[in-house]
């Protein structure tokens, strides 16, 4: 284990065997696990994690794994990484692993924290919110079901995978010219809604409205706008997807009917997509920046990894400007992705978007920093709240949530692997008490990409889908074994051990019919 | 720049591997000096978004990269090469070679050999979004008989 003590240069080998670091970890229930102070040096705050018996096992196995001798080179395990985001500057409340947590580049992944505006020594961190700036999921209704579908299936899955640009490489259909894309980056859907692409409503449907003010594209790098341009609203590859999916579950009717969902066997679409290359180098630019900083401004983490800058520092409000802008492209990318969905439903059969209902039900980002309101040992203060691989999920009456939701709480929408279903949760008032209003994101990786290329077949990945009854477009073959259900944990489980805690409760649950992917 | 040789379009041997990583992949590459691993590492970066096979030496583009120390000057070297991959010229490389390497200032200046990607004739394998310092390793002679690099790149 690399732990630093002085500076971040120096690293010291902390050896601690497995039954020793077991010590620092307490049961609270049998959803819940509390990660004590002493666990990693200098925790501010403790460390809490949200696993069922079946997550909790792959859990102590990823920290089991890294504490034998030899090690597996230099990577932290989920839970000691929640453990050193707990020992960053002016973290409050606890460093939170939600039941999706992987280890991920210095935060895990379903890693949340919250800073404290009105401290100096606060901090932000591109680690934090992650390389793809504003990942998230988007889901569309239809009035369809799947009868009207199932005939035409195939043409449909076609047609999407032909309207929308997807995989390494690809470029965006969308013209754009660098004014354009200035413009997009500081109006976010506005952009995309006075261009024609979006309707109104559905900007009511997204968090922020689909724009983050602040967003500056001053502050970002030419270098971040040239790879953006040609990428503007396109797929990418790995997780992201576009899917037909076909409601599966409805477990509170009253919720999904104000999200327009009347009846099983309805027909919607997820798009699961985020800035693209804007996005990755936006935050490749900030931590080169806050490497920097961290040296200037003294700021000791556990891990380089972590670089991060006070927030009120000027690289710090630099990127929460750029970052913001991201955000805004990303919005802007999943909007022209919407337009093209709804062009090929329309084309297929033979009706406008608006006569087959396509309204946005809602969209959420899992990786992003916001500024928020929220109560810590009884008092109102303003946070930077950090969602890496988590999902913002806030309870009924929220403010910041449209009208339509005002009594359901926010609609949460949790994306599957392909092949398995996905999720539609709301925030409940218990998450905005134990996690700052935050849930899981998805399914979580369990096995890495290269052992998933070396165990698992192409043909046979492909026939078990057929056999689910699931049409799949893909750009690239190898991304079928790396992102097969066998590889990452099961979504069942993680949207259960939420509901379970009550950090947000089930609504929906949908199966897939259709992928496309890069 | 001087002018290139045949040399510059023979087919480099494979020096590289794919190690495991939770939710990204380590590029693993080694060589008979460290330019040499550096290079192949830029090879895997590429192997890992495409088939190589597939790729012709078409089109000759110069890039720099500068650093402030041997681990920056990697990720810079990389950086530069994801960039002329992911915005004009959109070159895909079947070949780098580091014209110069400059372990004093930290500089390199190289040439990457290969074509614009096109869907179609280039198979989409992954994509990569960043080059990361996670676990970052570059060993060199003396302490080393062979020069070896791994870099974890975010996918």
């Amino acid at each position: 284990m690399y732990v630093s003590t002085k500076g971040v240069k120096k690293k010291k080998m902390v050896v601690r065997q497995y039954q020793e670091e077991l010590k620092y970890l307490e049961k609270i229930n049998n959803y819940c696990w509390r990660i004590k102070k002493g666990f990693q040096p200098n925790m501010n705050v403790e460390g809490i994690f949200y696993v069922n018996n079946t997550l909790e096992k792959l859990m102590l196995e990823e920290l089991r794994n890294a504490c034998k001798p030899g090690g597996i080179g230099g990577f932290l395990p989920g839970v000691k990484q929640i453990a050193n985001v707990a020992a960053l500057p002016g973290i409050v409340g606890k460093s939170v692993g939600l039941p999706d947590v992987h280890s991920g580049y210095g935060f895990a992944i379903g890693n949340m924290a919250a800073f404290d505006m009105n401290n100096p020594k606060s901090i932000v961190s591109p680690g934090g919110v992650g390389f793809d700036i504003n990942c998230g999921v988007r889901l569309l209704r239809t009035n369809l079901f799947e009868k009207d579908v199932a005939p035409v299936k195939e043409q449909l899955a076609q047609s999407m995978f032909d309207h929308i640009p997807v995989g390494v490489g690809s470029k965006g259909i969308i013209p754009m010219t660098a004014r354009d894309l200035e413009e997009a980056l500081e109006m976010g859907m506005d952009w995309s809604l006075r261009e024609g692409y979006v309707w109104a409503e559905d900007k009511e449907h997204c968090e922020e409205y689909g724009r983050m003010l602040n967003a500056d594209p001053s502050k970002v790098s030419m270098r971040a706008k040239k790879r953006g341009l040609p990428q503007l609203g396109t797929l990418g590859a790995g997780n992201h997807y576009a899917e037909i999916q076909i409601v599966d579950e409805i477990y509170n009717k009253w919720a999904a009917s104000k999200m327009g969902i009347e009846e099983k066997g309805q027909v919607c679409v997820m798009i699961h997509s985020g800035s693209r290359g804007f996005g990755h180098q936006v935050a490749t630019d900030a931590l080169v920046q806050m490497e920097k900083a961290m040296k200037r401004d003294n700021i000791e983490t556990n891990d380089r990894q972590l670089a991060c800058a006070h927030i009120n520092s000027r690289e710090g409000q630099d990127y929460l400007k750029s970052m913001a802008a991201a955000a805004n492209f990303a919005w802007v990318n999943r909007s022209s992705m919407t337009f093209l969905s709804r062009q090929a439903f329309a084309k297929q059969f033979h009706m406008s978007p608006d006569d087959l209902d396509m309204h946005v039900i809602y969209d959420v980002s899992h990786n992003i920093a916001k500024i928020e309101e929220h109560i810590v040992d009884g008092k109102q203060k303003t946070l930077l709240v950090h969602r890496k691989g988590s999902t913002r999920a806030f309870p009924p009456h929220h403010p910041l949530i449209p009208v339509d939701y005002q009594l359901t709480g926010q609609p949460v929408l949790i994306g599957g692997t392909m092949g398995t279903c996905s999720y539609v949760l709301t925030g409940t008032e218990q998450g905005m008490q134990e996690t700052f209003g935050s849930t899981c994101h998805g399914a979580g990786r369990a096995l890495s990409r290269a052992k998933s290329r070396r165990n698992l077949d192409y043909k046979e990945v492909l026939d078990k889908l057929e056999e689910l009854g699931i049409s799949i477009r893909v750009a690239s073959p190898k991304l079928v074994m790396e992102e097969a259900p066998e590889s990452y944990k099961n979504v069942t489980d993680v949207v259960n051990t939420c509901h379970a805690a009550g950090i947000s409760h089930k609504c929906i649950k949908l199966r897939p019919i259709a992928v496309i992917k890069g | 720049m001087e002018e290139l040789t045949d040399e510059d379009f023979a087919i480099p041997p494979v020096k590289y591997e794919y190690l495991d990583h939770t939710a990204d992949v380590q590029l693993h590459a080694w060589g008979d000096s460290l330019e040499e691993a550096f290079e192949q590492c830029a090879i895997a970066m590429f192997g890992y978004m495409t088939d190589l096979e597939r790729v012709d030496m078409l089109q000759v583009h110069e890039i720099e990269a500068e650093g402030h120390d041997l681990q920056s000057l990697l990720f810079h070297f990389l950086d530069e090469l994801l960039f002329m991959f992911c915005a004009e010229p959109f070159i895909v490389a079947r070949k780098v070679k580091i014209k110069e390497f400059d372990r004093e200032n930290y500089r390199i200046k190289a040439i990457a050999v290969g074509e614009e990607f096109s869907i179609g004739k280039h198979s989409q394998g992954a994509e990569v979004k960043a080059i990361t310092y996670s676990a970052m390793q570059i060993l060199d002679k003396p302490e080393v008989d062979r020069p070896e690099v791994f870099v974890i790149v975010d996918i």
